[in-house]
């Protein structure tokens, strides 16, 4: 009798299971086709051949690479690109370079001042950052900084401030024993050998992620590439390109080719982004943890 | 008020317990500001006493070195030479001669301060004005350049951190002859130029490693900070832009706008784009953050298959450049766009639309404000979802088996163990990611682009004032979308905004405990 | 192979929280000298001055006869074994061993050499291509070791190094130091919480409290002469039992009267209280569990106290009783002293007689805590 009553009881919790999974796989299900359907709709819009502005049509009327000609034929998408993709592995390299250096230093290193450092960046962070572009932008078109030497530019203002950026990456830090360092220090090793041959090695992962976080920078920027990209120039990048397209005297000549665009440009990007996931999760996990 | 002790406060059921915190979080209040005045009036002290230490320091060593550390009070490096430190002796030197050399050439230093009338309210910044002249070559009028404001005011900024910096070097150099006192009074040797530079790899590598990041910042962030301050008591807009119009110092005349409250004015246009931009953060914060880690949730529940399909699905969104999906997401709900077209031929809808004569749904203020906060989620669910998911896994185990022997129903165990562990862990990602979004340019602009316009108001501080702008993109319009370009009203919104925000910071930054300690997680 | 001398050293925190307090000590060279005590004594903090890991407040440490204050960690001529061994885990064991030989730019056959010489010794050899999270703990803890080997350094320094270890293991490891150090003959300073490692491994003990030196000397000096009542604890286990009575000095005779029994004092500790000329006076009288024995109930001596905890150790009882005034105390019982019966009728509740001998008690200063005898 007992035991009946455990079989009714222990099968009644795995219907309820199996219901709830359903309800989530429902869910689920739903949320991707949502999260799905513009990135669908955009590679589809990129197919159009019979239309240029909006049609306010899902399927193509009828499909072909017309848009895809045209970008590289009739406009100046092609150097947009390859702009974008040297400011993105500049900005990679040297950003990684900034970022790690301040976030070893203030992970690791105890010195007079780190405290006041840190709060004073903080206090800078509060402060909207794009209004330093007004005077920036009038320096550097002085230098020449602007027009088509406008990567250049963009370069010097992704990276010269990110050491700012440093929370990520000394959360990581942070984790990495302190007894390291000091038995590498016993062992006979500046704090450059230490820095160089056991820090280092082991933050694969953090490094990865500063890289990706660079690379991905110039690509998704708006705001500052604006400012100094100002004219129609050979030093553009995509987005200030691309947002041109969308204006209301351009969309119904453009659209469909905006699309395009943005295929092209979110291939190199979700590539090497989805490559490297891992360390992305990563990242964004710890920045959560440490704050 | 009076407190109790724990085990009084534990007899007090829920409800009295939590009048009870609540009193207490009223009354500490005041005791807040006492505590911010004693901490004001102890860091005056404390700087009091810092300075007058270091008089008596400078003093000390004046009167105890001997007439190489006499000289290097004016001749910067001689007591460094004296004690046989050649390199530190020689970049003290050169830094003097470039200083005394920068400040007195020709349109040095000195030149360039004196132009800039630094703040006498009324004074151009610059003194010669450019203008049309005749001339004979040309047999017209050509432009003669004056003075530009903007480089004025740059360099006249530049060499006030130069004498700065001078007066903290000759500090430095004092004090280390002092230190080469001491050392050679207890027999010791001091170091040498070689010691410097191994140091600079060991002991001193954070001087090494920090210098070109924090020269980044002091010259790309700070600099152009205080740059921006200023300029908000100056005339600077685009009828004023320094090389074709100087301008000028005026004080704090722009401040009194911010009290203008009428049509057009900036008090205003202010108060009601700060309220929708707290609207705004409060929204996009809660929303993200309660459905990411919602979805989190669904994702790592026990028996749900390809999680990492589920995941990866999501993560897109993050991978492809925001200014791509935006602008192509504010397209669909664009009247004739795929979504803006189906909804459109909703009869209510088409009904409302055109009755209140409007062409798409962007321009119903209430729906466009709807709008960017639900297509912000579908922007922020999948960095919450990737976070969230981390934290999961990290709750213990045994956290949720011993809840369920103690009879725990599974929301029970979400409500009394998932949320409060994730409110800790993630507690100043919250703080963090507000002020991310108070600052959220891409979605507003890239969406919406501030619009519909704000018809009650118009244009206030030389820009367009729309429903759904932020405190930034106002800025940004500001700066950049107009032909008025009124930079001082920028600049004054801008200090406005991290008044704002740094208020709000401190705070929340008392309310969390977990933003505390920084060793807590260690 | 150096002698290391430290001078009123002194380890002050912020503004005014003192680690270690007025430090001094003569460590010969090839001695092996155990700094012990509860957590937070300041030992560590010692031992990492020591090691240039911690900024010295105050007061000089001479390594050799050389100041060594403001030198760098690296240029001391030190190693130190860690308490979570700090094995650098993107290396080979191997690589681990040969890191500070690395940096010295040390040929390569030399490493190999003297790694596989050290692997040797400590039985690691067929480890040595692994990286440290593919070994065990007692592994990892002898690769830490073995990293401290290969240098040859004047002083080898060991933080704790066995607490992150199982009981057992930690016995086995603790005699194969012993071993190991007839092997490397050189100064060692080694810190320990742990009574039993700091009296196995010592030639002198240190013994820390609150940042102040308790006592220096041998294991067996601490032992039988604790210069207090600290020491007196915290050396021994089961601990010391301690409580207030009186020394009486009645025609010559001391006695102590502990509980109303009455307790002559005899042998040498009644000597030295005569040659001390210390008269009758209220003190704190410390005997050791061991020191206890059962008693006759008619014995002037004996004590009568009921068990609460019976603790059978194997070869020996640990009786935790009380005394009639509600004091606590242990007593430690060979098992081969009792018969059947009389183990039976040790339980919970029953009222035992016990009483200690005259020769083996230890005398202190209720106020001061101080060993009336030294």
């Amino acid at each position: 009798m007992k035991n009946k009553n455990q079989l009714q009881k222990s099968l009644s919790a795995s219907t309820s299971r199996r219901l709830g999974n359903t309800v989530v796989y429902i869910l689920l299900i739903v949320m991707t086709l949502v999260w799905l359907f513009p990135f669908v709709g955009i590679v589809l819009e990129s197919f159009k051949v019979d239309v240029r502005g909006m049609d306010g049509k899902f399927i193509p009327g009828e499909f072909g690479f017309d848009n895809y000609i045209r970008l590289f034929k009739e406009t100046d998408f092609f150097r947009w690109f390859i702009n974008t993709g040297i400011m993105g592995v500049a900005t990679a390299v040297l950003q990684t370079f900034f970022v790690l250096s301040m976030s070893y230093v203030l992970s690791r290193l105890r010195f007079k001042g780190r405290k006041g450092l840190m709060n004073l960046m903080l206090i800078l962070g509060m402060f909207p950052g794009f209004l330093t572009m007004i005077l920036i932008y009038k320096v550097f078109s002085d230098f020449g900084l602007t027009m088509n030497m406008a990567p250049v530019g963009l370069i010097i203002v992704y990276c010269a401030s990110s050491g700012m950026g440093y929370y990520v990456s000394k959360g990581f830090f942070d984790t990495i024993p302190k007894s390291l360092d000091e038995a590498a220090r016993v062992d006979g090793a500046t704090r450059w050998q230490v820095f160089r041959k056991v820090i280092m090695p082991l933050s694969k992962p953090i490094i990865i992620y500063t890289v990706l976080m660079g690379f991905m920078a110039p690509w998704g920027d708006f705001m500052l590439a604006s400012y100094i990209i100002h004219e129609n120039s050979a030093g553009m990048s995509v987005a200030v390109g691309m947002y041109e397209w969308l204006s209301k005297t351009m969309v119904n000549t453009n659209y469909t080719m905006f699309c395009a665009a943005g295929v092209i440009v979110a291939i190199p990007v979700v590539s090497v982004f989805l490559a490297l996931q891992k360390y992305y999760v990563e990242g964004v996990t710890g920045g959560a943890v440490k704050g | 008020m009076k407190r109790l002790n724990d085990l009084d406060y534990l007899k007090l059921n829920k409800f009295d317990a939590f009048l009870y915190k609540l009193k207490l979080f009223f009354c500490a209040i005041p005791l807040w500001f006492k505590n911010l005045g004693l901490g004001i009036l102890k860091f005056l002290k404390n700087c009091g006493i810092g300075i007058k230490d270091e008089f008596c320091d400078i003093g000390y060593t004046f009167k105890n070195g001997n007439w190489a550390v006499k000289l290097s009070f004016f001749i910067f490096g001689f007591g460094n030479f004296y004690y046989g430190q050649i390199m530190r002796g020689l970049l003290f030197l050169l830094f003097e001669l470039v200083f005394i050399g920068y400040m007195l050439v020709p349109s040095g230093g000195l030149y360039w301060l004196a132009k800039g009338n630094w703040f006498k309210t009324g004074s151009t910044i610059g003194t010669v004005q450019g203008g049309f002249k005749y001339d004979p070559i040309y047999d017209t009028d050509v432009w003669v350049p004056g003075d530009d404001s903007v480089k004025v005011m740059l360099y006249g900024l530049l060499t006030i951190i130069f004498i700065v910096a001078f007066v903290v070097t000759w500090r430095m150099q004092v004090k280390q002859c002092r230190i080469c006192i001491d050392i050679t009074k207890k027999g010791k040797k001091v170091r040498s130029g070689k010691d410097d530079l191994k140091s600079l790899l060991d002991d001193q590598f954070h001087k090494t490693l920090l210098s070109i990041p924090l020269f980044g910042i002091m010259a790309f962030t700070v600099l152009p900070i205080i740059y921006m301050v200023l300029v908000a008591f100056t005339s600077y807009d685009a009828a004023h832009d320094g090389y074709s119009n100087l301008f000028s110092w005026v004080g704090l005349e722009h401040f009194n706008e911010l009290l203008d409250f009428g049509k057009g004015g900036l008090g205003l246009a202010f108060g009601e784009i700060l309220g929708w931009t707290l609207m705004w953060a409060f929204f996009a914060t809660f929303s993200n953050y309660f459905l990411g880690m919602f979805v989190a949730i669904m994702i790592n529940k026990k028996g749900i298959k390809i999680k990492k399909f589920w995941r990866t699905v999501l993560v897109m969104t993050i991978a492809i450049p925001q200014f791509v999906s935006l602008l192509y997401v504010s397209k669909l709900f664009d009247s004739s766009g795929i979504i803006g077209k189906l909804i459109g031929q909703i009869p209510s809808v088409s009904e409302y639309l055109t009755s209140n004569h409007f062409i798409s749904l962007w321009d119903s203020p209430i729906v466009a404000k709807i709008l960017v906060i639900v297509i912000n989620i579908w922007i922020g669910i999948p960095y919450i979802m990737l976070m969230a998911t981390g934290i999961l896994m990290n709750i213990p185990a045994d956290l949720y088996e011993s809840s369920r022997i103690d009879g725990a129903s599974p929301w029970q165990q979400y409500s009394k163990i998932t949320l409060p562990y994730m409110m800790f862990v993630m507690g100043p990602y919250l703080l963090t990611s507000f002020v991310g979004n108070l600052n959220n340019f891409n979605v507003i602009y890239l969406l919406t682009g501030g619009n519909p316009l704000n018809t009650a108001i118009g244009t206030a501080g030389g820009a367009s004032v729309g429903h759904t702008d932020l405190l930034i993109t106002w800025l940004f319009k500001m700066t950049l979308g107009s032909t008025e370009s009124k930079y001082y009203m920028a600049s004054l919104i801008g200090i406005l905004v991290f008044v704002v925000v740094a208020v709000l910071s401190l705070i929340v930054y008392n309310i969390i405990p977990s933003t505390r300690n920084e060793e807590d997680y260690k | 192979m150096a002698s290391v001398k430290l001078t009123n050293v002194k380890k002050i925190y912020g503004k005014d929280t003192v680690a270690v307090q007025d430090f001094n000590l003569d460590i010969a060279d090839k001695e092996f000298i155990v700094f012990v005590g509860p957590s937070g004594c300041g030992k560590s903090t010692t031992l990492r001055m020591i090691a240039g890991l911690e900024d010295i407040s105050d007061g000089t440490v001479e390594i050799d006869g050389v100041v060594v204050n403001d030198l760098q960690p690296r240029d001391r001529d030190i190693a130190m074994v860690f308490q979570n061994y700090a094995l650098y885990p993107h290396l080979t064991v191997f690589e681990n061993m040969a890191f500070s030989l690395r940096l010295k730019k040390v040929p390569q056959d030399e490493v190999y050499e003297k790694v596989t010489k050290a692997a040797e010794i400590l039985g690691i050899t067929e480890y040595l291509t692994r990286k440290p999270r593919a070994l065990s703990g007692g592994q990892r803890q002898r690769v830490a070791i073995g990293r401290a080997m290969v240098r040859d350094s004047k002083v080898f320094l060991m933080d704790e190094p066995l607490s992150n270890l199982d009981a057992k293991l930690r016995n086995q490891m603790r005699a194969e130091i012993i071993l190991l150090r007839q092997k490397i003959d050189t100064t060692f300073i080694y810190v320990t919480h742990d009574q039993t490692e700091a009296m196995t491994l010592g030639d002198r003990i240190v013994i820390m409290k609150d940042g102040f030196i308790m006592q220096v000397g041998t294991p067996t000096e601490v032992f039988d002469m604790p210069d207090n009542l600290f020491v007196a604890e915290f050396i021994g286990a089961p601990k010391m039992n301690t409580f207030m009575t009186d020394l009486v000095c009645e025609e010559g005779k001391y006695y102590v009267t502990p509980y109303g029994a009455k307790i002559e004092v005899n042998g040498k500790k009644a000597d030295m209280l005569k040659k001390k000329q210390i008269g009758s006076r209220e003190i704190t009288l410390g005997v050791r569990p061991e020191h206890f024995i059962l008693a006759d109930k008619d014995d002037p001596a004996a004590i009568p106290c009921k068990i609460v905890v019976n603790e059978m150790m194997g070869s020996e009882l640990h009786l935790h009783v009380v005394e009639e005034n509600g004091d606590k105390l242990i007593v430690r019982i060979p098992t081969v002293t009792l018969d059947d019966d009389m183990r039976k009728s040790l339980v919970y509740g029953a009222t035992i007689y016990v009483t200690f001998e005259g020769k083996v008690m230890h005398f202190f200063d209720t106020e001061t805590e101080k060993n009336l005898l030294v």
